[in-house]
């Protein structure tokens, strides 16, 4: 029997009845609710506004400043939303525009270096030659670059624009079960990444212990401006082919743990492997004579795979207006790269929880990749195995400090609360193993290391 | 030295499973400071997005916390 | 857990610790226990927000009672058969234009004047079912469709009653959830005596609702998980007459006259709203043995007892 059946009928009518006969009952109850609701005094939400579900909003603009090189500003929109069977949604989008000098891999050196620069943007135009003073044929119609003696060698008009977005889903299956779908797209005028991840997560133990289990595949294709490089080809000879590739797969097994009512702990462990093009096609290497001269330049080589292996645990605790969170990372991969990353927040209440401040300190070391090299000599083979001058796969140490503002705007007019909030952090990264260069080289400091500043403000509601 | 580290992480990881996930915990009702907004391991989520890129793109490590991946074509 | 107690502004307010970090303001209205749940709220805000819902159950108690003298339903009652009728204010015009709509949406089966039937049947659990005629002879006063609505007047022809019990207790529920929603965005629960509604989800996770089985009181036969929404629960529970072994539950069939056979021993329905909710619930209950396939056939959430 349904609502108002008057005369008996088909199964797929009556039920289209039931239907009509239902939303006439939800429209009657919200025209009883609305209607009084309207009428009194201080009632200012009707049902139906209170049915609908809103979305969370977290916005941030971070501007990045490392010290004589590259300047970062990076706008970044987050929009979430719980529905009320349990389904997430959240979305991301992040554009970033970065400008300034990048270090090319060369070593600093005691005469005037000249480069051509890969990154301007007037790189169309027929191919011309250049004659530089180190007596190297350089044939593109980039710009040109010099460096002064002693100096890092930089590519001054480095600039790029990245804009990523992603998605995620999580989809509960059951009470305890819940599945998760998401993918990102992030798009840069030479690079374009495409990467999709399912996993699930199970609630045990009264939803005291979470198991997770994900799965990532991503996609990647570089097209470097005059193309990719050979690798280790001779800069000079400027041996470039058309776009390259590079993909990857991961996998992520998580565990997190309620301890006690104020301390939670998550492991996870995860592995990935990526295969493909994984220079970076604008780094070269100076290759040097025994009297500290560079005879010339070569484009690095990396192997073809690299596999990772990360061990994180997390832990956050509150303690009455204090909450911690400690964070270790060991990661090991096969380029016998190793690292450790030890990270420490606290965020501090006032009295009335409205606003807080949180310090932060990160510490980071790293050793060097097993084909890293500051440099290459010109005595040595002249057909290299792998070999790679980018500082980030050298041996360092790296730390943060930071500190971060938050206050809470309660909006007294429609009952909303939001955040705004600063943080500031300085990062320096200090190379360790630092080998002096041969001849002239020696009084140079050719491991400058890296000093940058972030600044970022935020708002959520 | 560098090994350490990783067997730190998972003897601790060991400990917690072995006690028991059972013994451990809280009753449904006890979850009122786990619930708050800033005890939850993703509070922060654009914090850790725009760290994640500075040291994806300035370290040789990434990840750890999720997925790295999908950045900027220079590492 | 022993209750801690408060002396409160409001001396029929009654301040409840539950568990940890939960408390409930608790106080008596429209023959029921009523309670507004509050987690993570200090006691004055508590004893305030409690007050406000308090106020509202007890203004529309005082206003839709059958047994008051200054009611507005006696207001009605006293313009019985007269030719100008009377004059309705605008919320129990509404009230009433809702009444109509479930009437039509119900084919009669829900009906605000069948409350005549009560001259016949007495549900105190004796064996004393009314005689067929007395049951016939009080029909011709029930039906929504034999009074005359033209709002916001009414014309009630003698002898007919209205009673808003039905509705009245799911409509207090939503007065009430609207009043404290709009000054508390953290998590709320207003229960009057087992019709609730809550707005969204408690900081430990869902709402645990107990469904009593009816007759075993205190002994919760389910518990659901409620994140936000309405639960209502309609049930005969312990009210009923037992004649040679056929119980007649209390629930009335107004086309009829007589209980409803077959019915469920308690529906629950979750819905957005607690008038919406109950009234599913309530004709769920009407339908007897047809009970399942109604609640079926809505598309609602809902458990049933038998």
């Amino acid at each position: 029997m349904q609502l108002k059946p008057k005369v008996s009928v088909g199964a797929d009518a009556s039920r289209m009845r039931a239907k009509v006969a239902r939303r006439r009952l939800i429209a009657a109850s919200c025209a009883l609710l609305g209607a009084t609701a309207a009428r009194s005094q201080d009632a200012t939400k009707s049902a139906a506004d209170s049915m609908s579900d809103e979305w969370a909003f977290d916005s941030a603009l971070a501007y990045y400043h490392e010290s004589g090189r590259v300047k970062a500003i990076e706008p970044i929109v987050n929009l979430s939303k719980t529905y009320g069977d349990g389904r997430t949604f959240s979305g991301q989008v992040v554009f970033d525009s970065l400008s300034g000098s990048s270090p090319n891999g060369a070593l600093t050196s005691t005469k005037v270096q000249t480069f051509a620069s890969p990154s301007g943007k007037s790189l169309s135009a027929a191919p011309t030659t250049y004659t530089t003073s180190s007596g190297q044929l350089v044939s593109e119609s980039a710009p040109i670059y010099t460096i002064n003696p002693g100096q890092l060698p930089v590519d001054p008009s480095y600039h790029d624009q990245r804009l990523s977005m992603s998605g995620n889903w999580g989809l509960p299956i059951s009470r305890l079960t819940t599945t998760q779908v998401g993918g990102k797209l992030s798009y840069e005028h030479d690079f374009v990444s495409v990467s999709a991840n399912a996993g699930v997560s199970r609630d045990f133990n009264q939803k005291n212990t979470t198991l997770s289990f994900q799965l990532n595949d991503e996609f990647d294709r570089l097209s470097p401006i005059g193309g990719a490089p050979v690798a280790a080809s001779d800069y000079a000879l400027f041996q470039k082919g058309g776009g390259k590739t590079k993909d990857g797969v991961g996998a992520m097994l998580g565990l997190t743990q309620v301890m006690n009512r104020r301390w939670l702990t998550e492991f996870n462990l995860s592995v990935d492997r990526f295969k493909g093009y994984l220079n970076d096609p604008y780094k070269i290497i100076s290759v040097i004579d025994p009297s500290g001269n560079t005879t010339g330049y070569l484009y690095e080589r990396r192997p073809g795979t690299r596999t990772r292996k990360v061990a994180y645990w997390e832990n956050k605790a509150a303690w009455g207006r204090l909450v911690l969170d400690g964070s270790l990372r060991y990661m090991a991969d096969s380029w016998h790269v190793r690292s450790d990353t030890a990270e420490f927040s606290a965020r501090w209440w006032n009295f009335d929880r409205d606003r807080y401040i949180e310090p932060t300190v990160r510490w980071y070391r790293q050793t060097a990749a097993n084909f890293y090299t500051p440099w290459l000599d010109s005595g040595g083979s002249k057909y290299i195995d792998y070999a790679s001058a980018d500082s980030r796969l050298a041996a360092f140490h790296a730390y943060t400090v930071g500190l971060k503002y938050g206050a809470k705007i309660e909006d007294s007019e429609d009952q909303s609360s939001s955040e705004f909030n600063v943080r500031v952090e300085y990062y320096q990264q200090t190379l360790d193993h630092r080998t002096p260069g041969p001849g002239s080289l020696q009084g140079l400091d050719l491991y400058p290391g890296l000093k940058a500043i972030l600044v970022q403000v935020g708002y959520k509601f | 030295m560098y090994r350490k580290s990783m067997v730190l992480i998972l003897i601790a990881a060991a400990a917690v499973l072995a006690s028991g996930c059972a013994s451990l915990g809280v009753k449904p009702w006890q979850r009122d400071v786990l619930a708050r907004a800033d005890m939850q391991l993703d509070s922060e989520p654009l914090t850790h997005a725009i760290d994640d890129h500075m040291y994806f793109s300035k370290e040789a490590s990434s990840g750890g916390r999720g997925f790295a991946g999908g950045g900027c074509g220079c590492n | 857990m022993v209750p801690a107690t408060n002396s409160a502004p409001d001396p029929a307010l009654r301040l409840e610790e539950r568990g940890a970090d939960l408390l409930a303001v608790c106080f008596s209205s429209m023959a029921s226990s009523c309670e507004l749940l509050l987690p993570a709220a200090d006691r004055d805000a508590a004893l305030e927000l409690g007050a406000m819902a308090a106020g509202e159950a007890r203004r529309i108690e005082a206003k839709f009672s059958r047994y008051r003298d200054d009611s507005a339903v006696a207001d009605i009652h006293r313009s019985r058969g007269s030719a100008a009728g009377i004059e309705l204010d605008p919320e129990t015009a509404s009230l009433l234009d809702f009444a109509r709509e479930c009437f039509e949406l119900s084919d009669g089966l829900f009906d605000i004047t069948s409350g005549v039937l009560r001259g016949a049947w007495k549900f105190d659990g004796s064996d004393r079912v009314p005689a067929p005629a007395a049951v016939a002879a009080l029909l011709p006063l029930v039906g929504f469709d034999k009074l005359r609505w033209q709002s916001p007047r009414l014309w009630l022809p003698a002898g007919m009653e209205l009673d808003f019990g039905g509705i009245g207790k799911e409509y207090a529920v939503d007065r009430a959830f609207q009043l404290v929603a709009a000054v508390r965005e953290a998590p709320f629960l207003v229960n009057f005596g087992g019709d609730l509604r809550a707005n969204r989800p408690t900081p430990r996770g869902p709402w645990q609702v107990g469904i009593e089985r009816p007759g075993s009181e205190r002994q919760a036969a389910m518990v659901l998980e409620l994140e936000r929404g309405a639960l209502t629960t309609s049930g005969d529970a312990r009210r009923f007459l037992l004649k040679d072994g056929v119980r007649y539950g209390h629930i009335l069939d107004p086309r009829s006259g007589w209980p409803v056979r077959a019915a469920p021993r308690s529906v629950t329905v979750a819905a957005s709203t607690c008038t919406e909710a109950g009234l599913l619930s309530t004709l769920a209950m009407l339908q007897g043995a047809g009970a399942e396939a109604f609640l079926e056939g809505q598309g609602v959430m809902h458990w049933l007892l038998r």
